[in-house]
């Protein structure tokens, strides 16, 4: 059964980017009001923008473990250990505890908290900042169902959401985590392409930019395949296919099949690293 | 000079037109009963009304009641679609051609001398607002022209203006551009299936990390190199990944793509210029 959401308290431990995009998707879905979210940071210098919004802000994680059911873990990794020590004692069987930290598992965040804690992993990406990101959650041994509806439903406005065993984790920094890397480099490719073709530099870039998202607008609310997509616009003859032919040449899949395992190898062996700890 | 009294004309009807209209109207300078569209059957025409543009079946008609023309037909329609326009046309239209491939040079042969001729070269996300459109005046239409339409078609996404040489860069870059972004959102969405993840969801994150990225390019006012920078954790899964792009020469093949895509449509032009 899934509480009335309005009443939620929702809570951030850590108050970067990646805690900023998130909190404004879960406002901006209109399901939890911005005074009933509560964000802790170090020092001053990353709450102001939390408080114009209307989020109450601390210098004390203790204080979002008291205020909050909900809690997400939005600091770096390597600063993790210590703050679950700090708030391991406050963790209740009500609350849920959602890691963002990269590279850190469940296995661990379990370990370094109460038997029977409620723990779940989010796997963001950059455009979260942007309310068009791709999250991926797996919960631990004791969150299930409920939590990660919960959380689905929160997450919505924040781009796209779902769900999977933590192995998909992994795959999902390969695709959606580095990946956003990878298409910044298509995009400059894109406009030096145009540029050898007699382009400015800075028209050239504002139209790839342009062209890639445009063309992950229309992948994403056609509903169809991308081999679709591709045979629609492929004027026999035409320039496309000239173009496509280019891309088969040069390796352009197998390179980027090479790139999104090479990414997801080393998020596997990062995670082993811990288990070795 | 008054946008919301411009009387506008679209000659055809499918999902550019479409797309075009929308941007038009989305960008609230001109009302859409002040648009009108023409097509040779009613297929296509009511989802127009349904906007509050006008509809009809004569392209006549529509030189008669609008000052900007929008020729949105396909390629090998566009010779006898001028014919049949070409003695209603004054110095006071604005003849915009969205046809690919077609030059300045012809629509100014098929039309009165002296017509104000605009090449438009737009690529499909138009269809969702999210276009990149590159405008090339005509030597008898000028920087008034350029302004007006600028101004338009600023809803419709990004909007710039060049001269002709480029609209065959911009085909390749931003036309057949957008199959290449396809490409790679496959192949993403392959490596992620690969590593175990299903393949729909693999497809919806990649569709959504493609548009995430986009987003920030555009967004962001950064170079792609900076951003890239900004991502790489020493040490980290981007910067293994990015290693395995560049040793399969990805960006080499993008260029070839981007290059191979603007030579056929320089050839396509020089092809034209023969007949």
């Amino acid at each position: 059964m899934v509480r009335d959401l309005y009443e939620l308290k929702i809570g951030f431990i850590g108050a970067g980017n990646m805690a900023f995009g998130i909190a404004q998707g879960i406002i901006a879905s209109g399901k939890v009001p911005a005074w009933n979210i509560i964000v802790s940071a170090p020092t001053m210098n990353n709450l102001p923008r939390f408080k114009d919004k209307g989020v109450s802000i601390t210098l004390s994680n203790p204080e979002v473990l008291q205020r909050s059911r909900l809690v997400f873990l939005a600091v770096k990794p390597h600063i993790i250990p210590e703050v679950l020590q700090e708030i391991s004692g406050l963790v209740s069987g009500d609350h849920i505890i959602v890691s963002m930290a990269a590279g850190i598992t469940l296995q661990t965040l379990e370990q370094l908290l109460p038997s029977g804690s409620r723990v779940v992993r989010m796997m963001p990406n950059l455009p979260c900042v942007l309310l068009e990101g791709a999250v991926l959650l797996s919960c631990g041994s004791c969150s299930g169902q409920e939590d990660e509806v919960l959380l689905k439903s929160l997450l919505g406005a924040c781009g796209a959401v779902d769900s999977g065993p933590e192995p998909w984790i992994d795959a999902h920094v390969g695709l959606s985590g580095s990946g956003v890397a990878f298409v910044y480099v298509m995009a400059e490719a894109l406009a030096d392409g145009a540029v050898k073709m007699g382009m400015p530099s800075a028209l050239a870039r504002r139209m790839a930019a342009q062209t890639v998202l445009g063309a992950g607008a229309l992948l994403r609310d056609s509903g169809k395949l991308p081999a679709e997509l591709r045979a629609e616009v492929c004027t026999p003859g035409g320039t496309t296919i000239h173009g496509l032919h280019a891309l088969e040449k040069g390796g352009f899949r197998a390179a980027v099949l090479d790139a999104v395992e090479a990414a997801t190898q080393r998020a596997q062996e990062m995670g082993r690293q811990q288990k070795m700890l």
